[in-house]
């Protein structure tokens, strides 16, 4: 299997206070891995990181054959990362339409464009439906779907999908991980933070448990399982 | 009241609305994208004024090269002071970048007191823009009617620009919410040099238009417009173009509205009360009258 | 009280060295150092009340210009002699000019009225931030500076107040105003609102959630500064004896904050060594300027120096914490116990 991403001993600095010690993580080629831990646990960091929103103090991150800690954000995406963040981030007084066309500014080809809208259409019709709206007028699921097609349209070699069905209702939640689980069969590579740690280890390959900035256990599925509910048993939760 | 008086008024006042709207779009352009009041931009129409002068009155070039030449150098200088004076605060305080503008000001303006000189210069201008045309009774200077014409013709590129090219679409984008934007692959300092160079364009037009009323350029002109600019952003706007181009107008309406009804003993400070409006609405309502994207948060 | 000096040496240090220059300089020195001394004084007192909110609070308040200026032009007005006025200023209203109080209650007097004012209209400016804060005060530094540069009746409108020809600010008055501010404002650190404006501005959301009125701690210092300002701008009015409101203005704005920002706008040691420093360069530069005949040259270096410790040292020369010459003791049993425990 190929690897696509490589994280190694990445130190990550708030000021003087270290958010992250040290994580090394690995992805594989169409892996799903989800991160999963506590609030705080500089999830978000990591990924930020990753993105190349935060320059790391220490630490070298792997993707394909480049070294990519300390790049710009908008160079990183040309590289093949998406993010897509936690709260959506999507702009608000900007329609559908232009909410995802601004997704391809970097690599923009007329033909592939329009390929992956009618794709992203297809994935999720009500995109088509408001196509012509301002993004601030969706609702909160909505949004999140506009957020993810929003990073799919550029055909990233890794999606990373921050906390994705935060806030969102049941249904949306549902919907969110069925969508993942459609993209995963895709053989997109997908890097997945979420709270919903059970439900997203269900769907995936392998994942990571962070804590207070520190890998504590990584593995497959069924080893994750038994390890979460050996925590909430001596934690409470 | 004689129609004549009010059409003629309005047609004034609209000039002068176009004027400011000119103005305010410059400061805003560079506001939106980067949350600062940029105190140098006085200085870039200053600087397309003193190009005006030397390429006017000491050169033969014909009329519409002089006005293309300062324009641009107005887009330049914009350009330039970004590179310079802004790019290295970049992710820093605000206060750190609005203490670099006015410092960037400063230069600029002792610059020109240094190389030409401290006082005013005449500025030579094509002779149409001292004339005025007759319409029945009333009396209009052409300068105003190309005023109003240039602006109309630059708001509507510059939405063109803003509504309908991916440029533009990514520029609203980062004025929104600038990290998402540079993680769907926007480049900051495209958009950031961009919004400099339509901003020193912007001031390069004013300068042309400012110096007409003004028959002549000097160091400290670049204040003017630079308030006036203040004024029209905040009671219009400051998130959003429309809103600043809104304001310039209201701000030529009310300074004018003012000028006729202010009792005599009160004109001179008819900027005073403009900039306490300023003060209200900043207190009131600082979003401005239209809210574009405010989302500024407030301590008390 | 021994920590007292101890722990402060430095500051002693610069007064004791402001004393003994002062005493030096009126004795032995030429009349254009006393002239360069005393000036640099007043510029310290200036400095210092500016100092003490925008760099306690983090906000460049603009408007503190201004407040200067009502000082100065208050002051004059109630320590001029009546005749004085109805011969300089005939155009200022009749019960203004029948004011004449002594030197030190004039000054009080334009101190009382700056403060009044920006107890009036400053509270609601308090709760502004950023943006919309600095556009807010740079705003009322014009509503000010226009209404001071119209009201005839008050202040001679744009022609030239004039204050008769002596002085009564002299080289000792504002050396001992200088020191006396230097200590006030650099105690004002440790006080209960000076801690509590500084904790605003390293951190405006911590600070609300501990429960404390940001609005009001920036309004009481706010009033303290615009006090100091209107005190300097009574020094001041009463060295050079001729101004307009325009003297009290943009350049003079930027003169200090340019001994701000180089200094270190966080601590008094680097004020003072900021005004000392540019108050130096600009006397040398403005000499070159008038031997080569190049006016602007000052302001246009000191914007370039200005720039160039933006970008290099944001904390100017002397950073975040007063300098030490003896270590703090109370530092040390704190880190012991800090190790201890970890």
């Amino acid at each position: 299997m190929n690897e696509v991403l490589s994280v190694s001993d990445l130190i990550v600095k708030y000021g003087n206070v270290e958010a992250i010690h040290g994580i090394s993580l690995t992805i594989d080629q169409s892996e799903l891995i989800t991160i999963c831990g506590a609030n705080g646990a500089g999830k978000s960091t990591l990924l930020k990181t990753i993105a190349g929103l935060i320059r790391p103090a220490a630490g070298t991150i792997q993707f394909l054959d480049q070294d990519i800690a300390g790049k710009k954000p908008e160079d990183v995406h040309k590289l093949g990362v998406a993010l897509v963040p936690e709260a959506r981030e999507i702009f608000p007084s900007l329609t559908v339409a232009e909410n995802l066309r601004v997704g391809v500014f970097g690599q923009y080809h007329a033909k592939q464009y329009a390929e992956d809208l009618e794709d992203m259409f297809t994935l999720f019709p009500i995109l088509k439906t408001r196509y012509q709206q301002a993004g601030g007028l969706l609702s909160g699921g909505e949004q999140q779907m506009l957020a993810i097609a929003r990073g799919l349209v550029s055909r990233p070699q890794l999606l990373m999908l921050d906390e994705p069905t935060l806030g969102l209702s049941p249904t949306y939640v549902d919907q969110i991980f069925d969508l993942i689980t459609h993209l995963k069969q895709r053989k997109i590579t997908i890097l997945l933070v979420e709270q919903n740690a059970n439900r997203a280890i269900e769907i995936s390959d392998r994942a990571y448990l962070i804590k207070n900035g520190s890998v504590e256990f990584n593995g497959n599925a069924d080893e994750m399982q038994s390890k979460i509910d050996l925590e909430s048993i001596y934690l409470g939760g | 009241m004689n129609f004549n008086i009010i059409l003629e008024f309005s047609i004034n006042t609209l000039a002068l609305g176009s004027l400011y709207a000119l103005i305010s779009l410059g400061l805003v352009f560079v506001f939106g994208i980067m949350q600062l009041v940029n105190f140098a931009y006085g200085e870039y129409i200053m600087f397309s004024g003193y190009l005006l002068y030397f390429l006017g009155v000491f050169t033969n070039l014909p009329w519409f090269l002089v006005f293309a030449i300062s324009i641009l150098g107005g887009a330049i200088i914009g350009f330039l002071s970004e590179l310079v004076a802004f790019r290295p605060f970049r992710g820093r305080s605000l206060e750190a970048l609005f203490v670099s503008s006015f410092a960037v000001s400063l230069i600029l303006q002792n610059t020109a007191v240094l190389s030409v000189s401290p006082r005013s210069k005449a500025v030579d201008l094509p002779a149409i823009f001292n004339e005025a045309v007759q319409f029945g009774e009333i009396t209009i200077p052409i300068r105003n009617l190309l005023t109003i014409a240039v602006t109309i013709i630059l708001l509507v590129g510059l939405l063109v620009l803003m509504k309908k090219t991916p440029l533009g679409i990514a520029m609203r984008a980062a004025s929104e919410n600038f990290p998402a934007a540079r993680l769907m692959g926007v480049p900051a300092n495209l958009v950031i040099s961009i919004a400099f160079i339509i901003s020193g364009f912007l001031a390069g037009v004013v300068a042309i238009f400012w110096s007409a009323r003004s028959g002549a350029v000097e160091p400290m002109m670049g204040q003017g417009p630079l308030l006036v600019g203040f004024i029209a952003v905040v009671i219009g706007g400051m998130y959003s173009l429309t809103g600043s181009v809104l304001g310039g107008f209201a701000y030529a309406v009310l300074a004018n509205l003012l000028s006729m009804f202010l009792p005599n003993e009160l004109l001179s400070f008819r900027d005073a009360f403009m900039f306490v409006i300023v003060i209200t609405f900043l207190v009131i309502r600082p979003q401005g009258l239209i809210k574009g994207t405010y989302t500024e948060e407030r301590v008390g | 009280m021994v920590k007292l000096w101890k722990n402060n040496a430095v500051l002693w240090l610069f007064c004791a060295g402001i004393i003994l220059f002062g005493i030096f300089t009126n004795f032995f020195l030429s009349p254009l150092m006393n002239d360069i001394f005393t000036n640099g004084c007043i510029t310290l007192v200036m400095v210092l009340g500016l100092q003490l909110f925008m760099g306690n609070s983090g906000i460049l308040n603009w408007s503190y210009m201004g407040f200067v200026a009502i000082g100065a032009f208050i002051s004059g007005i109630c320590s001029m002699p009546v005749n004085l006025k109805e011969q300089a200023l005939p155009a200022m209203y009749p019960f203004l000019q029948q004011i004449n109080l002594p030197f030190p209650v004039a000054v009080l007097v334009g101190i009382a009225v700056a403060v009044l004012f920006a107890g009036i209209i400053s509270w609601p400016l308090m709760r502004l931030s950023d943006s919309a804060g600095v556009i807010t005060q740079f705003a009322l530094l014009i509503v000010m500076n226009v209404i001071l540069l119209q009201w005839e009746q008050v202040t001679n409108g744009p022609r030239t107040f004039t204050m008769g020809a002596m002085k009564t600010t002299n080289l000792w008055i504002a050396m001992f105003a200088g020191i006396a501010v230097l200590i006030f404002v650099y105690f004002f650190r440790e006080t209960t609102l000076g801690l509590k404006l500084r904790a605003s501005r390293e951190d405006r959301y911590a600070t609300l959630a501990c429960g404390i009125n940001i609005v009001a701690v920036r309004y009481q210092s706010f009033l303290i500064s615009a006090g100091l300002g209107a005190l300097s701008g009574s020094l001041w009015s009463h060295y050079i004896l001729s101004f307009t409101a325009k003297t009290f203005y943009m350049t003079e704005f930027f003169m200090i904050l340019a001994m701000i920002i180089i200094g270190g706008s966080k601590t008094v040691t680097g004020v003072v060594s900021g005004c000392i420093i540019v108050t130096i360069v600009r006397k040398s530069l403005q000499q070159v300027e008038i031997g080569l005949q190049m006016t602007g040259m000052t302001e246009i270096t000191l914007a370039i120096v200005m720039i160039v410790f933006l970008i290099w040292r944001p904390n100017g020369i002397f950073g975040v914490k007063e300098p030490q010459i003896f270590n703090n003791p109370s530092d040390f049993k704190i880190k012991e116990q800090y190790e201890k425990t970890n």
